[in-house]
């Protein structure tokens, strides 16, 4: 009942001094938009990373031989049954693919250049950056497609193109080095320029008659996600389920990217805190000037016999109310403004600076509703540790000096 | 005035101080960002650069246009001399070439950079990332990148056969004994790179007195525009000069960002600091209503008590900005002294560093500009005045009788 009347009278406070709180309220919603709308952004250039990290050929899970990082060669290969048989849900998974990938070197008439020779099946390479390639010529029409797939830059450095012949040069199962002779089916482009220089695709099945010498040996098998945040539980169960292989996820394959995706969670939670900081000055400023008002109001509720008690959370709801309100119109602002947003930011005038950082071309927000609610709360609950010095000025006032004044 | 508009200020002394403390808190805040950032992007530059590209190349024009072994800048050493190879700038140069890369049955691609090593680990951070072994000391030694080192299986003090083709369009042939391993955390860099000194390559691959590029590196006490300049303008017929920003626009693109977001940041904060101060004088006007009352009733003008009030809004935008100044000089006079280690421990970093051609930087160092300690600042006395007398317009509707009676 008590509870009742405190925050009926803090509503009416609220309401009473509408054009001092009116400025109040605009800047919390100013504060609480603006962050909304910065974490959305973030959010969607991790996103970008994640993206990016995982379809760069390395899924977020992936299966290779032991010592196959330190020695990339067929002499460190698996030799699984194909579809693999992947612990738990099925519905877990948005797919995989099984591939060879043998450091080249790839000869044309004019120079030579080293890269990543990668048998693949392109059916399954939809989880890959492979299903976005644009490609001149063609693609790879699946397993058994002897011919090459090389990227635009690659191209330019070789000077060759579509149709032309190239020598690659790997070394094959047995250690001993092969020369195969290749032609140019398609040349494609990608997002950055170091993947264009670093892939060539072959069929998978191809590759292994030329270089494995017909054995099924793959390189590694990547496996893709449908959440990220089932990753960590699939890992384990996949290392259960290929105990002798090395399995890893896709923050230890791509440490650059992992690095940047992790520090994400500090920088919104920094962000959010300096806001709210210069946020806070304010609002302790209006709070103070709420009791100092009403001076006479509470002495008399003081005389009238209101506990010390009372007087403070009668502080601490009407700031609460305030804040609440703010964070609410605040919340509505940003995801308005996220909506503004939602085709993306334009960055291609800064492209070259974007790829180190895992940055796309057009930043899409992302609005996260974890978010929306974790900030917001401890949106409200600055406006509670805000209360503090209004409440202890509150409770300073005397029945005898409020009435005097 | 002031003493009136100083004792004004003083009669609501919380209200003040905490007014003067959030634009203290934003002047602090952004001269301290600012200074930062006035402070890391030269040493970003400075250090990217240092770490492969240089400050800046001199290359042949058919050169930037394909990077052929054939385009190569002739009289090499001559041209040292006319660019001035000092103290202020070190001018090195650089052979480049493809080739097949050997030990026993396996070979792969690399790319084969013969240099200068003496002036290269003198004015240069690339033989900084050595892991293990010393940079060469006889012409028949090498220093390989870790992972072609790794592909091929190569350690060291191990014998690695070099393949390539020679500007004459002749088998080029090297037989290397590797001394050191390379290890910059840059993957192209690292799978690929085979240092050698650049006689051993010059031999090898038929060049006389000839380069791929001219490396230019300038010394940190100089102005490095100015010195890219004064390159740029000695150079005559099909030579050209590719600076930092041709070399790295990833840096400078990457700066330019950093500059907009930080920009947006800035202006949310003095925007919301502004919106306080706005409060604060709304809230000024309904305290003292009765006092402007009794000033209009005794015959002064409006625009009197608002100037009156625009001189207390000044001295508690210099209160609050004299805080912030003071704050922000003396933290970034310490740590301009100390610098702030990278990379942060807590959030990692060492890999966008080495992605970067960072690696190298391992201390920032805030500097003060003239426009890290006057940009906030004066937003603030401006946003202050503003504040103030968007609050004040309120008096010109205030009658005398009715505010004399108001509480």
């Amino acid at each position: 009942m008590a509870l009742a009347m405190l925050l009926k009278l803090s509503l009416r406070n609220v309401v009473l001094y509408r054009r001092r709180n009116a400025f109040l309220l605009i800047a919390i919603s100013f504060a609480v938009g603006g962050v909304t709308v910065s974490n959305a952004l973030i959010r969607g250039w991790q996103n970008d990373m994640l993206e990016m990290a995982v379809a760069n050929l390395t899924g977020h899970i992936k299966v290779q031989a032991p010592g196959f990082v330190d020695d990339p060669s067929l002499a460190n290969s698996l030799t699984l049954a194909l579809p693999p048989i992947l612990p738990g849900d099925a519905r877990l998974y948005q797919g995989w693919a099984a591939r060879i990938r043998l450091p080249a070197v790839v000869m044309s008439e004019r120079a030579t250049r080293g890269a990543q020779l990668v048998g693949i099946d392109p059916q399954q390479e939809a989880i890959s950056f492979y299903r976005d390639l644009s490609i001149q010529g063609r693609g790879l029409a699946g397993v058994e497609d002897r011919s090459l797939l090389i990227g635009a830059a690659l191209a330019d450095a070789l000077e060759t193109k579509v149709d032309r012949r190239v020598v690659i040069m790997v070394q094959g199962a047995d250690g001993r080095t092969r020369e195969m002779g290749y032609r140019v089916a398609g040349i494609y482009d990608a997002p950055g320029e170091l993947v264009e220089k670093m892939f060539i695709f072959t069929g998978l099945e191809a590759l292994q008659q030329r270089a494995a010498g017909q054995r099924p040996l793959i390189s590694e098998l990547s496996i893709v996600l449908h959440e990220e945040s089932n990753r960590l539980s699939v890992l384990q169960a996949v290392q259960e389920a290929y105990p002798d292989t090395d399995v890893r996820d896709w923050q230890a394959l791509e440490p650059q990217f992992a690095e940047l995706y992790n520090i994400v969670d500090s920088v919104m939670l920094i962000w959010f805190l300096l806001t709210m900081t210069a946020l806070a000055f304010g609002l302790v400023n209006t709070l103070i000037a709420a009791v100092m008002e009403r001076v006479r109001e509470l002495g008399m509720l003081r005389a009238l016999g209101m506990g010390r008690g009372f007087v403070v959370l009668q502080v601490v709801i009407e700031s609460v109310c305030i804040m609440s309100i703010g964070v609410a119109l605040g919340l509505l602002l940003g995801v308005f403004g996220v909506w503004l947003l939602a085709d993306g930011i334009d960055l291609t005038a800064f492209s070259d600076g974007l790829e180190g950082w895992g940055i796309r071309a057009r930043l899409v927000p992302l609005l996260a509703v974890e978010d929306l609610v974790g900030y917001g709360l401890m949106s409200v609950l600055i406006g509670f540790i805000a209360s503090f010095f209004p409440a202890r000025r509150a409770v300073k006032i005397s029945p005898l000096m409020a009435m005097n004044r | 005035m002031i003493a009136i508009a100083w004792r004004n200020l003083m009669r609501n002394r919380v209200r003040t101080g905490l007014t003067a403390s959030g634009i203290a808190f934003a002047v602090f805040l952004v001269s301290f960002a600012m200074s930062l950032q006035a402070g890391s992007y030269g040493l970003m530059i400075d250090a990217a650069s240092r770490f492969f590209m240089g400050h800046g190349e001199v290359v042949t024009d058919a050169f930037v246009d394909k990077e052929r072994f054939e385009h190569t800048v002739v009289g090499v050493s001559a041209l040292r001399g006319r660019l001035g190879d000092s103290g202020a700038l070190t001018v090195t140069p650089r052979v480049q070439a493809f080739g097949i890369v050997s030990m026993g049955e396996r070979s792969y691609a690399g790319m084969i950079l013969g240099m200068d090593f003496a002036t290269e680990k003198a004015a240069m951070d690339l033989l900084n990332s050595i892991s293990s072994g010393e940079v060469p000391s006889r012409p028949d030694q090498g220093v390989i990148g870790a992972a072609l080192a790794r592909n091929l299986g190569v350690g060291l003090n191990d014998e690695v056969v070099v393949l390539g083709s020679g500007k004459d369009g002749t088998v080029a042939a090297m037989a290397l004994t590797v001394s050191a391993i390379l290890t910059t955390g840059q993957a192209e860099l690292d799978r690929s790179l085979l240092l050698v000194p650049i006689a051993t390559m010059q031999d090898a691959f038929y060049l006389v007195d000839e380069a791929h590029r001219l490396i230019l590196i300038v010394n940190q006490d100089t102005d490095l525009d100015a010195s890219l300049q004064a390159v740029a303008a000695r150079l005559s017929g099909n030579l050209v000069l590719r600076t930092w920003r041709d070399l790295m626009p990833e840096i400078e693109k990457s700066i330019e960002l950093d500059k907009i977001s930080a920009t947006i940041f800035y202006a949310i904060l003095l925007v919301l600091v502004t919106f306080a101060v706005v409060n604060t004088f709304v809230m000024l006007v309904y305290d003292r209503t009765k006092e402007f009352g009794m000033l209009l009733a005794l015959g002064m003008r409006p625009w009197q008590i608002i100037g009156q009030i625009q001189l207390e809004a000044l001295l508690l935008s210099l209160l609050g900005v004299a805080g912030g100044l003071i704050a922000g000089g003396l933290f970034v006079s310490y740590l301009a002294d100390v610098g702030i280690p990278l990379p942060l421990d807590d959030f990692g970093g060492e890999q966008i560093t080495a992605q970067m051609y960072l690696g190298s930087m391992d201390r920032i160092y805030p500097t003060l500009s003239l426009l890290s300690v006057s940009m906030a600042p004066l937003t603030m006395i401006l946003g202050t005045q503003a504040a103030s007398l968007l609050s004040m317009m309120r008096i010109r509707r205030i009658r005398p009788v009715d505010a004399l009676r108001s509480e």
